[in-house]
């Protein structure tokens, strides 16, 4: 009898209060799917860059960007812009590196702070170079050391970078054209890094149009490395018996997005398919992504300079499913095959960066990945050029959802990162950086 | 007197079509180029012609470049790394079509 006086009372204050301050419940119903499902709004952050490619942010934010065929350069947080280490022949460089140069989807690329950056100032960039060509990359079909990980000292002052020490010197680069409908030099060219768990350096590298290469673990293409910040393999990479050390999983087609799953730390790679199946996968230590486009293997016959990964009939339109069935993208013969959480429906719509949404303002997409679309509607294909969120399940093995970012408008997103902020930042081909806020 | 009015006055009327007609580009429509190119050019070679990614810059270009360069990738010969894509995007485009792409492309500029 009391406990019933008592919740008596107590409805009363609330019923009081709601009236006092002017709410009911259905208000409250709608402010609670107001904070679940956010509000979106973008901004230009930059403008007329030259294909900007990633950027990497500081807590504070400021920010380092890439562009393809450029150089290196940092937004502080006054606005001010600093052109830091440029490619050959960039103007208006602090310094620059001879080596470095731009090709077809090669170039300049992927660049992240090291976790500990407020102490040892330490910024690493990926880049194509010929520094290390040796007497390899005579032709598409021998080793081509053409793409390196450097590691830069940057100035208190942010306006030089000093000290450059090139970590990784032998991810492979695709020399010449082929008889491919991409088959520009700099193909499937990787290039995204991006820090893990334990402050380790993850690079995505590409198959660079060798037939061979995801499935031959003594060359770094079409492999995710996990090294140190001196280019060394982490101590528990497992891959197979007499691979190179440094690769944590092989078997990838042209890596461009790795993120880690803010929950656990997982790792995930997206992945652009070949006219059909781009992927988003969950990493498994030593596994194998699945993507054979070797010749002679799989039922297949000879192939285009001994590629076969726009077969068969690699130069018409075609059921996007009869390629995945000719060459497929995660091959099931292979026992440690690690399968796909999404495969697009089946379409090759140009999948690239990735990032997971951090911060309670994405509400009930927060810890969510997002993935950003470059189609270009080739055979009836929507081009569907976008940022995609995806609930992924918790075994990586599947999504929940797919859902759409809603900008209000479509570009080529080719990077992403999460800033300081808790905002989304993506680099389009356009040549804009764009900030993208929820609340 | 007669005849330097008759001459003054066709000089100027060849001035003013000349004026009237200086935006205007022969034999392509400006309007339904630009409308073709947003059906699919535009997915790789960006807005206006700009240019992205590994996919050069087509804007600026002389009318008779784009011509001829689209009518060889239609005869399916090559000219490029790319052109294996470029011989199937322009085998179903017609002669109007190419004529208003390149009318459209000269002078095609991108703001943001």
């Amino acid at each position: 009898m009391k406990l019933v006086g008592n919740v008596k009372f107590i409805s009363t204050v609330l019923a009081s209060a709601m009236v006092l301050f002017g709410l009911h419940s259905n208000a409250i119903a709608g402010h609670h799917e107001g904070m679940d499902v956010p509000s979106i709004k973008s901004s230009v952050v930059m403008s007329g860059l030259e294909n900007p490619w990633d950027m990497a942010f500081l807590p504070d934010g400021t920010m380092f960007y890439t562009e393809k065929c450029k150089g290196l350069s940092v937004r502080t947080t006054g606005g001010k812009v600093h052109a830091l280490y440029g490619m050959k022949g960039s103007k208006g460089y602090k310094s620059s590196g001879k080596d470095l140069f731009c090709d077809g989807q090669a170039g300049m690329l992927g660049v992240v702070a090291d976790r500990n950056f407020a102490s040892n100032r330490t910024l690493y960039v990926y880049s194509t170079s010929n520094k290390y060509y040796g007497s390899g990359c005579k032709t598409n079909f021998e080793k081509c050391d053409g793409n390196i990980v450097m590691k830069f000292k940057v100035a208190k002052n942010l306006k030089s970078v000093s000290g450059r020490t090139d970590i990784v010197k032998d991810i492979q680069y695709k020399p010449f054209k082929s008889d491919q409908p991409f088959g520009g030099p700099g193909a499937h060219n990787g290039g995204r890094i991006r820090i893990g768990p334990g402050g380790y350096l993850w690079v995505g590298t590409g198959d660079r149009h060798r037939g061979i290469c995801p499935q031959d673990n003594s060359l770094l293409c079409g492999v995710v490395l996990r090294i140190d910040g001196d280019g060394n393999a982490h101590p528990d990479n497992n891959p197979p018996a007499g691979s190179d050390k440094r690769i944590y999983t092989y078997g990838h087609r042209n890596v461009q997005g790795i993120d880690f799953r803010p929950s656990d730390g997982r790792a995930f790679t997206a992945e652009h398919g070949p006219w059909h199946n781009d992927e988003i996968t969950a990493l498994v230590n030593g596994g194998n992504g699945g993507w054979d486009p070797a010749q002679k293997r799989g039922g297949r016959s000879a192939c285009p300079d001994e590629y076969c990964g726009y077969e068969p009939n690699q130069m018409e339109g075609m059921d996007p499913a009869v390629r995945a069935a000719y060459t497929p993208m995660s091959d099931t013969r292979f026992k440690d095959l690690m399968p796909p959480a999404w495969n697009n429906n089946g379409f090759s719509q140009g999948t690239g960066s990735a990032a997971f949404l951090k911060g309670s303002n994405w509400g009930i997409w927060e810890g969510r990945l997002t993935a950003g679309i470059m189609g270009i509607a080739f055979g009836d294909t929507p081009a569907g050029s976008r940022i995609d969120i995806y609930d992924i399940a918790a075994d990586g093995l599947s999504i929940k959802t797919v859902t759409r970012m809603p900008l209000g408008f479509s570009k080529r997103f080719r990077g992403l990162v999460m800033g300081p902020d808790n905002a989304l930042y993506t680099a389009t081909d356009e040549g804009e950086i764009y900030k993208i806020t929820a609340n | 007197m007669g005849g330097e009015f008759i001459i003054k006055f066709t000089r100027g009327l060849f001035l003013l079509f000349l004026l009237y007609f200086s935006g205007y580009s022969w034999g392509g429509d400006k309007v339904a180029g630009e409308a073709r190119y947003k059906k699919t050019c535009i997915n790789c070679h960006g807005p206006a012609g700009k240019g992205a990614a590994s996919y050069p810059k087509i804007s600026g270009r002389e009318i008779s470049y784009v011509t001829s360069k689209l009518e060889t990738y239609r005869d399916g010969i090559e000219i490029g790394p790319n052109s294996g894509l470029m011989i199937m995007m322009a085998k179903p485009l017609t002669d109007e079509e190419i004529a208003n792409l390149a009318a459209y492309l000269k002078d095609a500029k991108y703001t943001n």
